[in-house]
């Protein structure tokens, strides 16, 4: 029962383990970039820029804020063929014009509507992998909840992120236990541990005091 | 009991060298123990990242469940040596004994004003000095653990595509530096998992399929998605 257990344990480790790699070297990565404000370009980022006029625009488009603009927005952007999350909308009350940005984890569109021409400036801008990584670490983060996770690409994105976490948590669970089962190891891996854990608590408790 | 990542030699296979075979256990030893030195950050990460990315479950809520408290201190006018804003604020800092990261959050009209925020993990201050009149008001706001661990989550000092606002509190280097380690060493375990894996032939099929799925449904997520929209 305890075998079958540890190989279990064991197999559940290593393939858990394996699915998720992608997505922990996904938010690893990404750390650098964020702690640094580095974010290397591949290749030049580049940008387009087209006019869409005759838009069909609600009335009470302009009266609208929060998620019911999102939901009145999303088909006038389908219509215009710009899919993505929309974040947050601007209202221009001088200019009548909209702003909204809309991102694809690398790529950024910035949609300008004018209200009153019915005409849309759509500048579409390729930002690369590298600010692909970083929109997926922080997506959805903690502002605006109630617009954000507004395309369905990005709730599934919430999942998987969530998952990893869920995953991350078992799999650092799991690997104490098969650390423990390896007599041999307990001494040096007790120490480690201990190690870790005044390291951990020393700077966040010289941080935070 | 033995380990998940001992290599199996089967029969006809070359024996590993000397070397390799001390590569092996090395890769093996060091998966886990950079995972038990890890384990206390890797988990406030993981459930800190959980959380921001819920940010409509109420537990955690520690901005509304802040305390503030107010108060105005005497000041003298920082030291000619205090030639830019970042001394003149440091100047202040040491005068009100408060440390922390500076925020940048006002463009200066007046020079005989400094409006900044200075942060940490836990704490918040709103800083207006007038050395003219020669004080200086604090709004202070500390809030709970939950507070903390979210803070300890994102601080390193900078605000994206700000120059001004970098990192300018030892401390601040220190965390913003762990968080590379942190992230360096799952890399590390990433690849040293991986490697160990490759090192099992009766693993390989099934790993490689979950692999293969895992890296499948990222990489949508990461170009796939410029392709297919």
């Amino acid at each position: 029962m305890k075998g079958r257990f540890y190989r279990l344990t064991r197999d559940l480790h290593l393939y858990l383990g394996l699915f998720i790699s992608p997505f922990v070297l996904v938010f690893s990565v990404s750390v650098f970039f964020f702690v640094h404000s580095w974010t290397p370009k591949l290749a030049p980022a580049t940008a387009r820029t087209r006019v869409v006029s005759s838009l069909n625009l609600p009335s009470d488009l302009a009266k609208l804020s929060g998620r019911p603009l999102v939901d009145a927005l999303k088909p006038i952007l389908e219509s215009m063929n710009v899919p993505g999350e929309i974040g947050f909308v601007q209202h221009r009350v001088k200019e009548e014009t909209l702003s909204i940005p809309v991102s694809i984890p690398g790529r950024v569109t910035s949609v300008s509507i004018d209200l009153a021409r019915h005409e849309a400036t759509i500048v579409t801008r390729e930002t690369g992998l590298a600010d692909a990584l970083m929109t997926l670490h922080k997506s959805p983060g903690g502002h605006g909840p109630d617009i954000r996770m507004n395309w369905f690409v990005m709730k599934a994105w919430r999942w998987f992120a969530d998952a990893t976490v869920y995953l991350t948590l078992f799999i650092s669970v799991s690997g104490i236990y098969l650390w423990y089962v390896l007599r041999a190891e307990r001494r040096i891996g007790f120490i480690l541990l201990f190690a870790g854990i005044l390291t951990f608590f020393g700077i966040a408790y010289a941080v935070s005091h | 009991m033995p380990s998940a990542t001992e290599p199996v030699v089967t029969a006809g296979s070359k024996t590993p060298t000397r070397s390799w075979a001390g590569f092996e256990r090395w890769n093996r030893k060091l998966h886990f123990y950079t995972g038990l030195f890890l384990i206390f950050f890797l988990w406030l990460f993981a459930f800190t990242g959980l959380i921001l990315n819920h940010p409509t479950w109420t537990f955690h809520e520690h901005w509304k469940n802040r305390k503030e408290t107010n108060y105005e201190r005497a000041i003298a006018a920082p030291g000619a040596d205090a030639v830019n804003d970042l001394d003149q604020a440091r100047d202040i800092m040491r005068q009100l004994e408060i440390e922390g990261d500076i925020l940048w959050t006002t463009t200066r009209t007046d020079s005989s004003l400094l409006d900044f925020q200075v942060r940490r993990p836990g704490h918040f201050y709103f800083i207006k000095a007038n050395w003219a009149k020669g004080n200086a008001t604090v709004r202070q706001a500390e809030v709970n653990l939950w507070g903390i661990m979210k803070v300890l989550h994102v601080f390193d000092g900078q605000v994206a595509d700000d120059p001004r606002n970098s990192r300018d509190w030892a401390l601040t280097y220190l965390w913003a530096y762990s968080m590379d380690a942190v992230a360096a060493g799952l890399i590390f375990m990433v690849l040293s998992s991986v490697f160990m894996w490759l090192q099992l032939p009766q693993k390989r099929w099934t790993g490689a399929i979950v692999l293969s799925l895992g890296c499948l449904s990222c990489g949508l997520f990461c170009w796939g998605l410029r392709w297919i929209f």
